[in-house]
């Protein structure tokens, strides 16, 4: 009872800082701030259409390594929190078959969403879009897979060679911001690779970090999935 | 009556997702359904970066054919504002991870106890 | 320099490629990941080392090859490297100390592990609010997952309640940071320092989201059930780097929004901290676990931190010195304390006696323990001093009060647990303890850097820099060498007590005062250290914890500051509560005598605090002119020094304290360490007689604290079976005396204080030593399992009632010159009611005394003392030597009482004694010590000659020859009187011995218990209503702070 009436309270409240924050909202009628320093110069000094991609893979690029941490973390914590004993590792469940609708155009749509996620990244800068994207794509392929042959092992090698190359490629990449452009993760390699605008070869080392970002993206939500596919073995 | 414009919208909404994810959050007993409230919160929490980007009568932050048609290549006349899109991007990938990690929680919490009732995960009190 | 990116760069590129490296082995991932780390701890390290050196000025690290805003900078200054190289150092220590506990979970855990510190690295130097989200996420998942390095079902719920508050949190923080963004445009943290478009009813709100969001992550009280609950669940390994390193990141992340949030919420920081610091410190109070308990403690210090943050802005220059000791003490020593636990792995706190199998780390316990509640040598009793120091200054009183109640608290559940290790009763035959080197190496490091850093931490100020640390590195030497025979530790520290002595002499000597106290503290010490030869073997822990208690008492009178002198007493409180905890039975009442030493000491940094004021150093003569508050300086003063001397109402712990201690400790804090109390009340009465206040009321409750504490101990003497019980009521009593005369503030008066103390000292010394070295031939305490030892021990009792001659004050011996000053005193001053209260007394202390002689040495020898030996020539050459000390005494007391008169002269330079030769006037009479000597001696033997001749021709009686009437005495009430000697007298005064003053210290005792154990119930346990706390306290400070002026 006075559970319920704190819970009522807590949302009345929140309600009402809300409300405080409604009120005070008055909408932009321009850019302001760095928002408008990107859109100025956000073209000319990192070379992407795609000023989001730009503010992502660019500008804020820090928080992208943190963000693609973050998957990564993620994927090693449950791989070591699902772990499963040696005897529930070698068990074989068999699932039950599914439909032969699903199995059959599975292997049509499987190739083309694979197709479509990589070409999701590899135009981060130029259309919506981007890393992330593309590997949530490229895992939504492999959930497909799995919901169509449950009975499928995901090669792990595979996995874990995808995601560690790709995300220490991005690291080796950030490094070389600093040695040839002015810090880690500077894009642009002090000008030299930006390219010709609105090309898919443009905007610096964005294209090459939003593809690796897409594979390791791809590769760790597979890595997941995979650990909670096999985790039914637990017993 | 004033038209609502579809950052108020978004706001507005936005805030109505975080009520009602909290109301989940504090009101629910089943752990699933816990972690699914958290999701609504962060979407909420989501519409409300964006809607608060959000300028009217612009284009998305994307320098193609329709930035040059509404500004004459102003670009900064014509967009809205990227860096809160930029921001939801990290943002849903975060609440990706936590959710999937919330998720292996509840997998770990039910072979304990064959329960998701969350009062039964009381063992550290007092 | 290694630029700072490449902590970041080195984690990341190791963490990722460990993926594919990991197929190499599991030691080889896991020393790659501890080279990684010790890369980090290398790159942070040189920042730090380039910042102390002066040289070095803060660097921005800009990312992407764009400035701040336009892209996040991180920077690396003073504060960054300090703090990122704590979390890098104690991630190397916890991570060699988790080593293969990682190897079992696989690869991966050291992946995360690296990550997690990583984390940490980039929330202390990020200048980007946002990234800062992103961060703490990161060390937040990370720390989700660490927590499952082990196994189980409360580690999985710790864990989910965990992550279901930092969501919350999270969530909090996410819409406050973009509303931030919103209205100013930037998420640069330079940007937004003082940003005028925060200055509106949305940014308030938009700052108080991130507020919250960061002060939540500080765990404050009550919303912090989570808090407790992963310090508990999690693998203790691991709850070592929450509680420190993730603790230090966040406190620091705090740091850096408070910035944004204004002073305005100076205030609000400082009180949460403080409700914090007291709730956690008073719910622990009730723990049985170990675990939760160090987790109250944890979050406890959180809050102290809070505090110091809060508070900031009082603290002047000192605020660096107070955070860095302060945080530090906390990291090292509690950091050291959870890796403890994660070895000895005994759950219940009386499970922990079982940590005694392995004295080594029995020490490391105390070491712990005495650093986190503040003790000397190390940090945080130098940072907790300036804390008090600075905040009196400002008038910040309730503050001051807050700090002393948490840790006082604290104190209670620590030493409660300490005693429980030291003394419990070992029965866990089923629980065993492993003491891996992995596991062993970190906690030995931390501890080493608790002492050095102490050592540093004291040469930060000019008083503290005075401090000479040789007498405390000679005791860790002791320490060190406990294994060696105990002939060779106690001539080691005899001879140490003989040349510091010799050594401090010239300094002293033209400060009587001084002097007559250090030869006390160092004569006494060499005496009855002499009485240990009769000991035989090792007498593991013994010379260590005494020394310490010397050396605390030697630096007391060696001190020229009050932060000196403070050091000093903290020392002796420690080392004499180690010295009481030895006794068999002892267990309680060295709790006991631990926290009323503790209040006491409070009372006195209080009243240190408030005679600091006005004053820019700790010169200890700051106590003859206090400027402000001048009553409740030295009230403060005399309460803190009074709880040492046992007076009444703080007297409980002394009985049981002193009585149950071993045989040569008794005199050593009877006769000895009672004097330290009786010092500081010196001291502090001197600083009333030159104060320009007008303090008599103060004096004249003094009086009556002496008189009635005389009654009350005296009192207590008289219905004693326990002979050792017996002496240390006596105590009490004879320490009422001496205050009593001290309270006098007259010449005479002090005369009387001062005789008493010299002869308190003395007698008791003869007669604690006698009656201890009675106890170890017959094994009771009881008189009345005792008695007709007259004929197996002459020298003891010859010891003995020269002794209670002393005391009682009976012509020809000293007490007698104590008592004609006494008189005089008393009526040249006109206080004859208290005066009789005192002679009333007195005369309580005829009938304690007789008991003394006649139940133990006259009467039945009982049949199992039959084949009793005189006692111990070790214990008889110092209780001879006192004897002589004590003729000489009486025989020439002109030789002291003329030096100490000119002492007094200097504070009370009328109504002295007058000196002719051996005779002393007063105007009221005149008497010699010499004369009366020789006077009772003449009487004495001319009756001894007379009797001798009359008694040629009588019978010589055995001592058996009694008759029982053909009955059979079974109970030693049936043979003589000796039990229950004075039950008429009882019934007459039965009221005055209940024990007021225990049930009154009971009641408290029990309110803090039911406070503490109501309290805690708002840790239900269930995750829900963590989250509903957490909300709740978002929703009471949103109003308390912003709600109301929206």
């Amino acid at each position: 009872m006075l559970r319920n009436f704190l819970i009522a309270l807590v949302l009345a409240s929140f309600g009402f800082i809300f409300l405080n924050l409604y009120n005070s909202y008055e909408p932009k009628t321009e850019l302001t701030g760095i928002a408008a320093h990107y859109a100025e110069n956000g073209a000319s000094e990192v070379g992407a259409a795609n000023l989001v991609t730009a503010v992502v893979v660019s500008y804020r690029s820090f928080d992208t390594l943190g963000e693609i941490t973050i998957l990564f973390l993620t994927a090693a914590i449950i791989s070591f929190f699902l772990k499963l004993s040696n005897e529930d590792e070698n068990k074989v469940i068999i699932h039950k078959g599914t439909s032969e609708i699903l199995k059959t155009a599975s292997q049509l749509l499987i190739p083309l969403i694979f197709l479509f996620g990589v070409y999701v990244f590899i135009n981060g800068h130029l259309t919506p879009g981007g890393g992330f994207q593309g590997g949530a794509i490229i895992a939504s392929g492999v959930v497909l897979a799995i919901m169509a042959n449950p009975n499928m092992t995901i090669n792990h090698t595979v996995i874990v060679w995808v995601e560690s190359l790709s995300g220490v490629t991005v690291v080796i990449i950030g490094v070389l911001g600093i040695i040839l452009g002015g810090g880690f993760l500077d894009s642009t390699l002090d000008g030299y690779g930006l390219g010709e605008f609105g090309t898919v070869f443009s905007a610096g080392t964005i294209p090459v970090i939003y593809s690796l970002v897409g594979l390791k993206v791809g590769a760790e939500i597979s890595n997941i999935l995979n650990k909670y596919q096999k985790s039914q073995k637990e017993s | 009556m004033e038209t609502l414009e579809l950052g108020k919208i978004g706001l507005l909404i936005g805030f109505l997702l975080v009520i009602v994810g909290f109301w989940g959050i504090l009101q629910q007993k089943n752990i699933i359904k816990i972690i699914v409230s958290f999701t609504i919160l962060n979407t909420g929490i989501n519409l409300v970066m964006v809607a608060l980007g959000y300028i009217k009568g612009r284009t998305a932050p994307i320098i193609d054919d329709s930035v040059e048609q509404l500004a004459n290549h102003n670009v900064i006349n014509a967009i809205v504002d990227p860096v809160p899109q930029a921001l939801v991007l990290t943002a849903i990938v975060i609440g990706f991870g936590v959710t999937s990690l919330l998720l292996a929680y509840a997998m770990k919490l039910f072979r304990a106890k064959k329960t998701l009732e969350i009062n039964q995960f009381n063992d550290l009190k007092w | 320099m290694v630029d700072p990116i490449f902590i970041v760069v080195a984690a990341l590129g190791v963490g990722f490629l460990i993926g594919i490296l990991g197929k190499l082995g599991k030691t080889f991932t896991g020393l790659l990941s501890l080279l990684t780390i010790a890369f980090m701890t290398y790159v942070s390290a040189g920042w730090l080392l380039a910042f102390y050196s002066g040289s070095q000025v803060a660097e921005v690290i800009t990312t992407a090859g764009f400035q701040a805003p336009f892209s996040i900078s991180l920077l690396m200054g003073y504060n960054e490297a300090f703090l990122t190289t704590i979390v890098n150092f104690m991630g190397l220590l916890g991570g060699i100390y988790l080593f293969f506990n990682f190897g079992r979970k696989g690869r991966n855990a050291y992946v995360v592990y690296i990550v997690f510190l990583m984390g940490l690295n980039v929330v202390i130097m990020s200048r980007d609010l946002f990234n800062l989200f992103v961060f703490l996420e990161i060390t937040s998942i990370a720390t989700a997952g660490l927590i499952l390095i082990e196994d189980g079902n409360r580690t999985v719920g710790a864990g989910f309640k965990y992550m279901l508050a930092t969501s919350v949190i999270s969530s909090i923080f996410l819409l406050g940071i973009i509303f931030i963004y919103f209205f100013t445009g930037t998420l640069s943290l330079e940007d937004l320092y003082n940003n005028a478009n925060l200055q509106n009813a949305g940014g308030a709100i938009a700052i108080f989201l991130v507020m919250v969001a960061a002060i939540l992550e500080m765990k404050p009280f009550p919303a912090n059930g989570w808090g407790l609950d992963v310090y508990e669940g999690s693998h203790q390994g691991f709850s070592a780097l929450i509680s420190t390193a993730t603790a230090t990141a966040s406190f620091y992340m705090l740091y850096k929004i408070l910035l944004i949030a204004g002073a305005a919420w100076n205030y609000p920081i400082a009180l949460i901290g403080a409700f914090t610091f007291i709730g956690a410190n008073l719910f622990a109070v009730k723990q049985k676990y170990a675990r939760r308990m160090l987790s109250y403690s944890s979050i406890g210090q959180l809050g102290l931190l809070m505090m110091i943050m809060g508070l900031r802005e009082y603290l002047g220059d000192n605020l660096n010195f107070i955070v860095v000791t302060v945080l530090l003490t906390n990291v090292l020593a509690k950091s050291g304390f959870f890796w403890l636990i994660g070895m000895v792995k005994a759950l219940k706190l009386k499970e922990w006696a079982i940590i005694r199998r392995k004295p080594f780390m029995l020490f490391l316990m105390g070491v712990f323990i005495f650093a986190l509640i503040g003790f000397p040598p190390f940090p945080s009793f130098f940072g907790k001093w300036e804390f008090i120091m600075s905040l009196a200054k400002v008038g910040g009183f309730s503050w001051i009060a807050v700090i002393l109640i948490g840790s006082f608290f604290e104190a209670i559940y620590l030493f409660r647990w300490y005693g429980m290790a030291v003394k419990g009763e070992d029965i866990y035959d089923n629980l065993e303890f492993k003491t891996k080197l992995n596991k062993l190496i970190p906690v030995g490091i931390v501890t080493a850097l608790l002492f050095i850093i102490g050592y540093f931490s004291a040469q930060y100020t000019e008083a503290g820099a005075m401090i000479n640390f040789i007498p405390f590195i000679f005791v860790l030497v002791l320490f060190a060498v406990d294994k060696l025979p105990l002939m060779v530790k106690n001539i080691a520290s005899i001879a140490a007590l003989a040349l510091h002595f010799y050594m401090i002499y010239p300094n002293l000597a033209g400060d009587n005062l001084r002097l007559i106290f250090e030869v006390i503290f160092m004569v006494g010490g060499i005496l009855t250290l002499i009485a240990g030869f009769s000991y035989k073997g090792v007498r593991r822990g013994f010379y260590p914890v005494a020394i310490l208690m010397y050396a605390g008492l030697t630096a007391i009178i060696e001190a020229h500051t009050t932060l000196g002198f403070f050091y000093g007493w903290e020392l002796m409180t420690a080392g004499s509560y180690f010295l009481i905890i030895r006794g068999k039975k002892s267990m309680p009442h060295a709790l006991s005598y631990m926290l009323f030493s503790i209040a006491g000491a409070y009372a006195i940094l209080a009243g240190f605090s408030i005679a600091g004021i006005g004053y820019t150093d700790f010169n200890l003569d700051i106590l003859n002119n206090i400027q402000y508050f001048p009553n409740w300086a030295y009230g403060l003063l005399l309460v803190g020094f009074l709880t040492k001397t046992a007076s009444i109402g703080l007297h409980i712990w002394l009985p049981g304290a002193h009585g149950e201690a071993e045989s040569d400790v008794s005199p050593m804090v009877s006769a000895i360490l009672l004097k330290a109390g009786v010092f500081g009340v010196v001291l502090t009465l001197i600083g009333m007689t030159k104060s320009d206040f007008d303090l008599s009321t103060l004096a004249y409750i003094l009086g009556w604290i002496g008189a009635l504490t005389a009654l009350v101990g005296n009192i207590g003497a008289v219905f004693q079976e326990d002979a050792k019980r017996l002496l240390a009521y006596s105590s009490i009593g004879q320490l009422g005396y001496i205050i009593f005369a001290f309270a006098i503030m007259t010449h005479l008066g002090w005369l009387t204080g001062f005789t008493y103390t010299i002869n308190h000292f003395m007698y008791k010394a003869v007669l604690f030593l006698t009656i201890g070295a009675v106890v170890l031939r017959t094994g009771t305490h009881n008189m009345y399992e005792m008695g007709g030892l007259i004929k197996k021990m002459p020298f003891a009792f010859v010891a003995v009632l020269i002794g209670i001659i002393a005391l009682s004050g009976v012509p020809p011996l000293s007490g007698f010159t104590g008592k004609w000053l006494f008189y005089n005193a008393v009526i040249e001053k006109g206080w004859y009611f208290q005066g009789t209260i005192v002679f009333f007394s007195g005369g309580l202390a005829f009938l304690y005394l007789f008991r003394l002689i006649h139940t133990i040495f006259l009467g039945q020898l009982k049949d199992n003392h039959r084949e009793l030996k005189e006692i111990s020539i070790w214990f008889l050459i110092p209780i001879y030597t006192l004897i002589a000390g004590l003729m000489v005494f009486s025989a020439k007391p002109q030789w002291v009482l003329q030096p100490l008169g000119e002492i007094i002269a200097n504070y009370f330079p009328n109504g002295g004694l007058r000196w002719d030769g051996a005779f002393a006037y007063t105007q009221l009479g005149h008497w010699t010590g010499t004369g009366v000597m020789i006077t009772i001696a003449t009487v004495f033997v001319s009756i001894l000659i007379i009797l001798k001749m009359l008694t040629r021709k009588a019978h010589k009686l055995e001592q058996f020859d009694v008759v029982f009437s053909g009955e059979r005495p079974e109970r030693p009430e049936t043979t003589h009187i000796a039990y229950n000697m004075y039950a008429g007298f009882y019934k007459a005064v039965w009221p005055l011995t209940l024990p007021y003053f225990e049930k009154f210290w009971e009641w408290a005792t029990n309110i803090v218990h039911e406070t503490a154990g109501f309290g805690r119930r708002v840790y239900s346990g269930n995750g829900q209503a963590y989250m509903l706390h957490i909300v709740l306290f978002i929703i009471v400070l949103f109003f308390i702070t912003i709600g109301g002026s929206l």
